[in-house]
């Protein structure tokens, strides 16, 4: 069993700290003309950077293109993912099925990763995806953990989970806050975060923002599994990736230094791996931000519906 | 293909009125596998009256299975779709690859449309689900009119879209603030509609300091509904297969009279598309069904703050299904009515009919089903005759404004 420890990384100089005080397996980033969510906008020269980087220290680059497309954005994401085939990532990450006709039709040799967001729930649709040729599947963060081991067991190819950070939990391709400040006759800049609260939670914090993939609204607390990740590997769930999402370079990394940290104290000697992490818990409230408060996401969770 | 009109319908009743008001199809959901728990659905006796009903009318019944499913909701899956095929439904509405592979098993002949929920935007995508068996994608509302014309350049396949009714503001499936806000999972089902909720919005000065922006103004995300009644002819120009209705939680009411309108507008361009010129009465019978205002989504442009419901919602002229006809007697000019609210003698009524037969009438003679003279028809559900100053039939109803 190996575990594969992931992050975003938004240029070179965060992929370095990610590979040197790290030791990151592997490593995301985007460009938001063809990725949801990514750290940051990722151009090509700079990915170059970042691929030789990698390579040099033998870690995997992928690259998120699971933007979901319309008409006028299909020629320049064909020619995009033949970029990224002769740049040699290790992987493109997609969710929207248009990139496995360009696949298809573009002889793209490129390994490919599922990540469609909500719409990886069960096994028999990752089956699907699995013997058309994906690679790995990136999981929706709505399931819970027994569904995910049952999926992964069903599985011939790896399962990838989202361990650390928020999650996306609308995406709506309408300016949502620009309407608002339209509405209200007020000036938005360009620059400023936002997040919205619920009437009468008053300690619910929802970022919210818009990019030219619409308007985007993440949760409310902040995933942390660090505590219980012996029940993911003991189960044969080995890829896991943290997120920094609307955190800086400095919260990704040491967030991501604490997962090393975690890995390393379960491979020595699993059993002592609950008396271990307390420590590790203790670095990650002092990195989290007060408002953003740590929960375990929908792992221990039941749905309705 | 005619381009088909395609109507929502919650029970056998509305499945009834949709298709005798011009519906050339209807789709409905079954007891699994559906995303309106909360709507009638159908059980499969009533789907065999369903489909024999629509067969009557060369109409077709489509049911819709479209959740995203996880491990345990997939039992029971290839019997759900053996038996539909039994019954005869003519397509299922599918969102799930599981749920796709499961129905080619158990009835490879059953034809499948791709469900909204996959958020379909582009032909890439299209020319995927094709080369998979897929006979019909259902296109997600965020694409354009132009959009379709350039998805119709690229790829030959039935493309289904939405013309009116209520709308995600999200991308369909794209959405999970119900599961994260009320425990109840969207994509199965348990739409909270979280996002039409009122929210407070903040704008963060520094890393512990915000500053709140809806001092006045609540902030929501609700997006008007669809309406393109003014626009169909440029939907049938692109030769788009079918036009979508949306409402399975809908009244008999509202579907009679979207449909009606639709039907009308269909037929009178097709008939004669150079001298087809857009009627105000029309746009008035929307109105007159119309739960929230109206716009043409992602058609044109992306939606502005005109699109959405901000503030005090706009009045609408409010209308009261006030009965429903049962019977009609030429020679007494009585019509039995199935009381569906109050109506006395002088109120101003309006009866309605298929192919937009239409007229206003005052409320001049009540009697009861023994005909003896009433004032007013007072209980729910009760049965009264009225006289009536035109011919009307079964299937007709009777509005009154609030």
């Amino acid at each position: 069993m190996s575990i594969e420890l992931i992050a975003y990384t938004r240029n070179v100089e965060e992929t370095s700290l990610l590979i040197h005080d790290v030791n990151i397996d592997s490593v995301i980033c985007g460009h938001s003309m063809f990725s949801l969510r990514t750290l940051g906008d990722v151009d090509l020269d700079e990915l170059i950077e970042i691929r030789k980087l990698t390579n040099q220290y033998n870690k995997k680059l992928y690259v998120s293109v699971n933007a979901i497309f319309h008409e006028d954005m299909l020629d320049e994401l064909t020619s995009y993912i033949n970029k990224l085939d002769a740049l040699q990532v290790d992987a493109i990450i997609f969710g929207d099925p248009g990139v496995m006709s360009i696949v298809k039709e573009q002889h793209i040799k490129t390994k490919l990763f599922y990540h469609p967001e909500t719409l990886a729930t069960n096994y028999k649709t990752l089956r699907f995806w699995q013997d058309i040729g994906v690679d790995r599947v990136v999981l929706s963060n709505e399931l819970s953990l027994d569904e995910i081991i049952e999926i992964q067991n069903n599985l011939a190819i790896p399962v990838e989970v989202q361990v650390q950070g928020m999650t996306c939990i609308f995406q709506s391709k309408r300016p949502l806050v620009s309407n608002y400040y339209q509405y209200t006759s007020m000036n938005k800049e360009e620059k400023n975060a936002y997040f919205i609260r619920q009437a009468k939670e008053d300690d619910t914090h929802y970022p919210i923002f818009e990019d030219v993939n619409g308007t985007h609204i993440m949760s409310t607390n902040d995933i942390c599994m660090l505590k219980h990740l012996p029940q993911l590997f003991d189960n044969g769930i080995c890829k896991i990736r943290v997120n920094g999402f609307l955190k800086s370079m400095d919260y990704n990394v040491e967030m991501a230094k604490c997962y090393r940290e975690a890995i390393n104290v379960y491979m020595e000697d699993s059993d002592i791996y609950a008396s271990q992490v307390t420590q590790l818990m203790e670095k990650i409230e002092v990195l989290q931000p007060k408002h953003r408060k740590l929960d375990t996401g929908f792992y221990y969770k039941k749905q309705i519906y | 293909m005619q381009t088909e009109l395609l109507a929502p319908a919650g029970n056998l009743e509305k499945l009834k009125f949709a298709i005798h008001y011009g519906a050339d199809a209807v789709y409905i959901g079954g007891k699994q596998f559906g995303l309106r728990a909360k709507a009638g659905n159908f059980s499969y006796e009533d789907m065999v009256e369903g489909v024999n009903f629509a067969n009557k009318y060369h109409a077709k019944v489509y049911v819709a299975a479209n959740i995203i499913a996880h491990n345990d909701d997939l039992k029971g899956a290839e019997d759900f779709f053996r038996t539909l095929y039994e019954i005869g439904i003519h397509a299922v509405i599918i969102a799930d690859p599981s749920l796709i592979q499961l129905c080619k098993k158990a009835a490879p002949n059953l034809e499948i449309h791709l469900s909204t929920q996959a958020s379909i935007t582009n032909w890439r995508a299209i020319q995927f689900w094709k080369d998979l068996g897929i006979s019909r994608v259902v296109l997600a509302r965020e694409v354009s009119v132009e959009e379709i014309k350039s998805i119709k350049a690229h790829v030959d396949i039935e493309i289904e879209t939405f013309i009116h009714g209520a709308m995600c503001i999200s991308y369909s499936g794209r959405c999970v603030l119900s599961n994260h806000m009320t425990e109840r999972d969207a994509n199965r089902g348990g739409c909270a509609q979280s996002c039409r909720w009122k929210y407070d919005l903040f704008e963060e000065t520094n890393e512990n300091e915000s500053q709140i922006i809806t001092d006045d103004a609540a902030f929501t995300m609700s997006s008007k509904d669809l309406s393109m009644v003014e626009h169909v002819p440029d939907l049938l120009n692109l030769g788009v297969e079918s036009l979508k209705i949306e409402g399975r939680m809908k009244s008999i009411h509202y579907v009679a009279t979207v449909v009606n309108v639709y039907r009308k507008i269909i037929d009178e361009y097709k008939q004669n598309p150079n001298n087809y010129i857009l009627q105000q009465t029309w746009i008035d019978e929307i109105w007159k069904a119309a739960q929230r205002s109206l716009t043409t989504g992602f058609y044109y442009h992306t939606p502005s703050d005109k699109d959405q419901l901000f503030g005090k919602p706009e009045r609408l002229p409010k209308y009261d299904f006030a009965g429903l006809v049962l019977d009609y007697d030429p020679q007494t000019k009585l019509a039995t009515i199935e009381q569906r609210n109050y109506f006395k003698i002088g109120d101003d009524i309006e009866f309605f009919g298929p192919k937009m037969h239409l007229f206003k009438q005052t409320i001049k003679e009540i009697y009861s089903i023994d005909d003896e003279p009433l004032t007013e028809a007072r209980h729910p559900m009760m049965k009264v005759k009225v006289k009536v100053d035109q011919p009307v039939n079964t299937y007709y109803m009777m509005r009154k404004r609030k």
